[in-house]
């Protein structure tokens, strides 16, 4: 440790250190820094953090100079301020501060300005200088970002915060001298220039030359400025769980900031463009504000009855079903306002409102319903569940719990399933996400989340191989910390279908056929251990069953895989030894993997590499499921899944129910002891299920072959939904019940590295919807379960006495950057890392599951020559509820798209936005060409955000056997084109 | 979506120029330092470098397209606008200026139709600019057509020069 003294205190810092990061460590935080920002590297060329030392001759930048022992800095020095007005009043020659010269009280309006006022520096009115205001790209007619350069002060923080932060690089500096601007790409469009909208940019701007749209068209400057409170919450997106803060006037979300870097947040400061721009489909005129009910239910003699049609009307209403939305002709894409400058442009072009309102609910779907009190929706509500549990069963009622919901709302959630209607039949959209990872890892290592975490991948690994994940578009902010990972020298490896943005970079992208990945992972598997490259210590005393592993494997040498593939043998060959010789690797998954009918087997192939390579357990070798949801972890780790409580402690165990029975006051015997149903078996005729409970999901938009899924839903005796808006699911329901959103709420959320974070309630409710909790306790009660929970720390408290691994948690544990589970003690500081020692296995070792490849379900053939993919995009979620709503993102990609490869578009007559029609063994739909050498000859990608070209009308319902995860990624399809 | 991928455009790289780009790489440690020489070679072909250019320059070099923008925009000599077949650069520094290079500079404008500093000549065989100092100022005025090196150059000469070249 290096002593130095600043300004008269004696300071201990790291040697490693600057001036600057000792003194502000030290809690002096007075040092003026402008070209200076935390993680950005260090320029020194705003020359405003001088400061004296003593016994040196120049001033020297705080920013650029180590600590040294002895050295006695002075930081506001005659010299060093005289300095620092120098500085302001030449950057104030180009600056707009006419408003700065009013005398007496100024108010700044941003970080730069501050310094102007603090140092009582007085600019020259504009009109007498004889230098003109800067000027530079504009971004004219982008729906977030805008730049008015005449406030820049060239200290180029956005330009090094997009090209090291999220390393995109759309920025630069251009030309030279007088003339010296920002500039955008190379023709001044975000779009060519690779630009991802994250608003890294924003964030970093000390002067408002690069701004938000959205807020200032929304509420005043004041408001923007001077927030009536700042809350830290959640982002309501993936899985990564970034921490935000909401910027709140007028009870609602005006702006979001992204927190303090230094905390150890899984964002560090970051966020993606859904999560900075995202944030404003609660104030959506859609919201629905009231209960609603189902003209025809009507009470009469203190119950309710049906009294309207039966039969097939039974849930109709004025619309098209999700299969006729398929066939209709696709809108193309909105003119962009270009070539103006901001300042010409009127309020209405900025933000176009016809566009906003594309994926809004028509105002016909609210026609079947009427308006209820909360005390009649939730009478019948529970009269429903109450009956159909009393004449049929407990099973013959299911729910949907939520991945978008807290902790808090899904533990009540099942809760009242289980304890109040007696049955198991709840589950999440987990089943179509990473529950065959989670079945796979079940089996090998008895665990169901990640083993290590997101920061060892930026700072420890050695090699990053991912397979079947678009992380910098499913999982921006992580993406981009494995691009700076790929940019300190770490291996990148990338096995997709697609050459994703990863693809693109990755030192080797094994690009194989769909579904063929247990091929590949034997191969390099096989090959690993023809070389000897095995971990041999690391499998001889913490793994069973190698000896079966290596027969199974023998056969699928990387020639053999090569013709299954698609992927040369020596490629295979060159990824395994990389893969195997590490030292230290870490292995990315997600649904790529996942959402195929042999999922299982295909991550089972994956972890046996990983297990027989020792990749596990260290810092910097680290197992990583990625997860969607911003929940869908927490959803899983609070048992809203048909086979386990908290915890993942089963269901069947006639002791551990006993011990819920106890926590929850119920008698044992109304606990089921039979595993529940899955959502892929629920959506079944079979299923028995007649009546339902969905909270925020959208399974007509989201299920596989949703022509059967809807119609499904439609015959159901009872269905209940709460949700945001009235969704394409929630206008067949008899009762909706208004929710809240991730801004309007309390509660606690689970990342994809097991990081428990608090989100705090932020904006007001509309109308009268209720917080989600709130509704879940009511409707427990009045179930006749006692809930008596009065707020979600109450919630917290119970769960935390029936969940070991969370023990430790408390409220007051969680500010900050929260805690990864377990947290088995109230000092246990969490785990960030997991199975160093052992697997949490009867004999702590993990297990081999030889898997044998088998071809997808689904081959092209003459009749369906190409494979259809579905994913995500960039601008949206899931099934478009929130993001279709939330203006900035849905102008970016307005309409559906498929992106199909230039030669087969060429092939088939098709051009850029045209319209093509797909057709898979179940349905057809039309949708516009966008035509992109992302996707590989034979394949086709479509996204399955969009309710008029949905693409799980095309997907195969067909089950992985073990985890009942339906076949999303591959099914075949016909192209044609539209006239 | 990166680069717009429909657009009908005519890479340089191509045949010879592709050739001549990678041998230029063989001389230089990493494809970002070869930078320089790879937009002379796009001006040789091209005659100026269009954002297109630099965009396609960038994909070549993995460099960002702002990134290229940036280094053609610093330097004077790289053109980011189309100019004339013959490109006249007049050296207007202050000996040059004593010995009468304004008036040189007026007489070329008028004598190639270019009509003022850096436009085009409607026949798009003109281009004249000012530069700064050609290292000659014992032969004022200097004046460099394309790669000719002109001394002593006088308004009188100027008719003389343009035929030359026209």
């Amino acid at each position: 440790m290096t002593t130095l003294t600043i300004d008269g205190r004696s300071v201990t810092a790291d040697p490693d250190r600057t001036i600057l990061e000792a003194a502000r460590a030290a809690g002096m935080s007075d040092i003026p820094t402008l070209c200076w920002y935390p993680k950005l590297p260090i320029v020194g060329n705003c020359r405003i953090c001088l400061v004296s030392v003593e016994g040196q001759p120049k001033l020297l930048p705080a920013c650029a100079t180590k600590v040294a022992d002895g050295m006695v800095v002075n930081t506001e020095s005659h010299a060093a301020v005289e300095n620092r007005k120098g500085v302001l009043r030449l950057l104030l020659e180009r600056y707009p501060a006419d408003h700065l010269r009013n005398g007496g009280r100024v108010s700044p309006r941003n970080e730069f300005e501050q310094y102007v006022v603090r140092y009582g520096v007085v600019p020259t009115p504009v009109a007498e200088r004889d230098l003109a205001l800067r000027h530079g790209d504009e971004r004219p007619g982008d729906p977030m970002i805008r730049h008015d350069m005449s406030t820049c002060i060239l200290c180029t923080r956005c330009v090094r915060a997009c090209e090291d932060i999220q390393v995109v690089g759309v920025l630069d500096v251009g030309l030279r001298g007088e003339h010296t601007e920002i500039i955008v790409g190379a023709d001044g469009d975000p779009d060519r220039a690779g630009c991802t909208w994250c608003g890294e940019c924003v964030r970093v701007c000390p002067t408002g030359a690069i701004f938000e749209v959205m807020p200032r068209e929304r509420f005043t400057p004041e408001q923007i400025r001077h927030p009536a409170k700042v809350v830290r919450s959640v982002c309501p997106y993936c899985g990564v769980g970034c921490q935000l803060d909401l910027h709140v006037a007028d009870g609602k979300v005006a702006r979001v900031t992204s927190p303090d870097i230094e905390l150890n947040t899984p964002n560090q400061g970051s966020t993606c463009v859904k999560g900075r721009f995202g944030y404003d489909f609660p104030q959506h005129r859609d919201r629905l504000t009231r209960p609603l009910i189902r003209k025809g239910w009507s009470k009469q003699r203190g119950r309710w009855a049906w009294q309207g049609a039966s039969g097939p009307d039974r849930r109709g209403g004025p619309w098209r079903t999700i299969e006729g939305e398929g066939q209709t002709e696709k809108p193309a894409g909105p003119p962009r306002a270009v070539g103006k400058s901001v300042r010409e442009l009127p309020l209405l072009e900025r933000l176009d409102l016809d566009i906003r309102d594309r994926g809004a609910t028509p105002p016909s779907w609210y026609e079947p319903f009427r308006e209820a009190t909360w005390d009649e929706a939730l009478e019948l509500v529970a009269q429903e569940l109450s009956r159909i549990k009393r004449e049929r069963s407990g099973d013959a009622l299911a729910c949907f719990s939520s991945a978008k919901c807290s902790n808090e709302e899904n533990y009540v959630m099942m809760r009242m399933f289980r304890a109040a209607l007696g049955t198991n039949n709840i589950d999440h959209c987990t089943r179509l996400c990473h529950s065959t990872s989670v079945a796979a890892m079940q089996r090998a290592l008895n665990t169901s989340a990640a083993s290590g975490s997101m920061r060892e991948i930026e700072e420890a690994c050695n090699v990053i191989f991912i397979a079947g994940a678009n992380t910098t578009e499913s999982h921006p902010v992580f993406g981009a910390a494995i691009k700076r990972a790929h940019e300190r020298g770490a291996t990148l490896i990338v096995a997709d279908p697609r050459k994703t943005e990863l693809a693109a970079r990755a030192d080797l992208h094994l690009q194989m056929q769909p579904g063929t990945d247990v091929a590949l992972f034997n191969a390099m598997l096989g090959h690993i251990l023809a070389r000897g490259l095995e971990g041999k210590r690391f499998v001889a005393d913490r793994t069973r069953d190698f000896g079966k592993l290596r027969d199974s494997v023998r056969a699928m040498t990387p020639e053999v895989a090569a013709k299954i593939t698609g992927v040369p043998a020596e490629k295979i060959k060159r990824a395994a030894e990389i893969y195997a010789r590490g030292p230290n690797t870490s292995t990315l998954w997600a649904m790529g993997l996942t959402q195929h009918a042999n999922g299982t087997d295909l991550v089972t192939a994956l972890l046996n590499l990983m297990l027989a390579c020792g990749m596990i357990g260290r810092w910097g070798a680290a197992m990583l499921p990625i997860r969607g949801q911003n929940n869908v972890q927490g959803a899983s780790d609070m048992g809203a899944i048909p086979f386990v409580y908290t915890d993942y402690r089963t269901v069947k165990d006639p002791k551990i129910r006993d011990e819920y029975a106890r926590a929850w006051g119920v008698a044992p015997e109304s606990l089921s002891l039979n595993e529940g149903l899955m959502v892929t078996e629920i959506v079944k005729e079979e299923s028995g299920v007649r009546g339902m409970y969905i909270m925020g999901e959208n399974p007509i938009i989201s299920d596989p072959d949703i022509a059967h899924a809807e119609h499904w839903f439609r015959e159901l005796e009872f269905l209940a939904v709460q949700d945001l808006f009235l969704t394409e699911t929630a206008r067949y329901a008899d009762v909706v019940l208004p929710g809240s959103s991730f801004a309007e709420k309390t509660g606690t959320f689970v990342n994809t590295e097991r990081r428990i974070q608090l989100a705090h309630r932020a904006a007001d409710l509309p109308g009268q919807a209720r917080g989600d909790l709130e509704i879940l306790i009511e409707l427990s009660n009045r179930l006749g379960l006692k809930t008596p929970h009065r707020s979600a720390e109450d919630v917290m408290r119970e769960i935390v006495r029936v969940t070991p691994s969370w023990r430790g948690v408390t409220y007051e544990r969680l500010e900050g950057a929260g805690l990864q589970y377990p947290v088995p003690t109230s000092d246990s500081p969490g785990t960030a890392f997991l199975f160093d020692v052992r697997f949490p296995t009867a004999d702590g070792k993990a297990s081999f599951v030889p898997v044998e490849y088998a071809p997808p379900v689904e081959l092209p053939d003459e009749t369906f020559p190409f494979v259809m993919n579905t994913g995500r995009q960039l601008y949206h979620w899931h099934t478009g509820t929130m993001t279709r709503r939330a203006a900035g993102l849905d102008q970016r990609e307005p309409t559906p798209i498929m992106e199909i490869h230039p030669a087969d578009a060429a092939a088939l007559g098709l051009g850029d936005g045209d319209p093509a029609r797909v057709t898979s063994r179940r349905n057809s739909l039309t949708i516009s060409c966008r035509i992109s050498k992302r996707v590989a000859r034979g394949q086709v990608f479509v996204p399955f955000h969009f309710r008029e070209a949905a693409a799980n009308l095309l997907t195969n319902p067909v089950l992985d056997p073990y985890a009942k995860m339906a076949e999303l990624k591959c099914c075949a399809v016909r192209i044609e084109p539209v006239d | 979506m990166s680069a717009v991928e429909t657009q009908e455009y005519a890479p340089v790289f191509t045949g010879k120029t592709l050739e001549r780009l990678q041998e230029i790489l063989t001389r230089y440690p990493t494809k970002q330092a070869a930078l320089l020489p790879a937009l002379w070679l796009v001006q040789g072909e091209r005659g100026w470098i269009s954002d297109r250019n630099m965009v396609e320059v960038g994909e070549v070099l993995g460099l960002t397209p702002a990134y290229v923008k940036g280094v053609v925009t610093f330097y004077t000599m790289y053109h980011q606008h189309p100019v004339g077949a013959n490109f006249v650069q007049v050296c207007t520094t202050s000996p040059c200026n004593i010995c009468g290079a304004e008036d040189v500079v007026k007489a070329l404008l008028a004598h190639t139709g270019a009509k003022e500093l850096g436009a085009t000549s409607p026949d798009g065989q003109w281009t004249v600019i000012e530069v700064e100092c050609l290292g000659a100022c014992g032969f004022a005025t200097p004046v460099l057509v394309n790669d000719d090196f002109v001394e002593s150059v006088t308004p009188e000469r100027v008719p003389e020069l343009v035929r030359k070249y026209k």
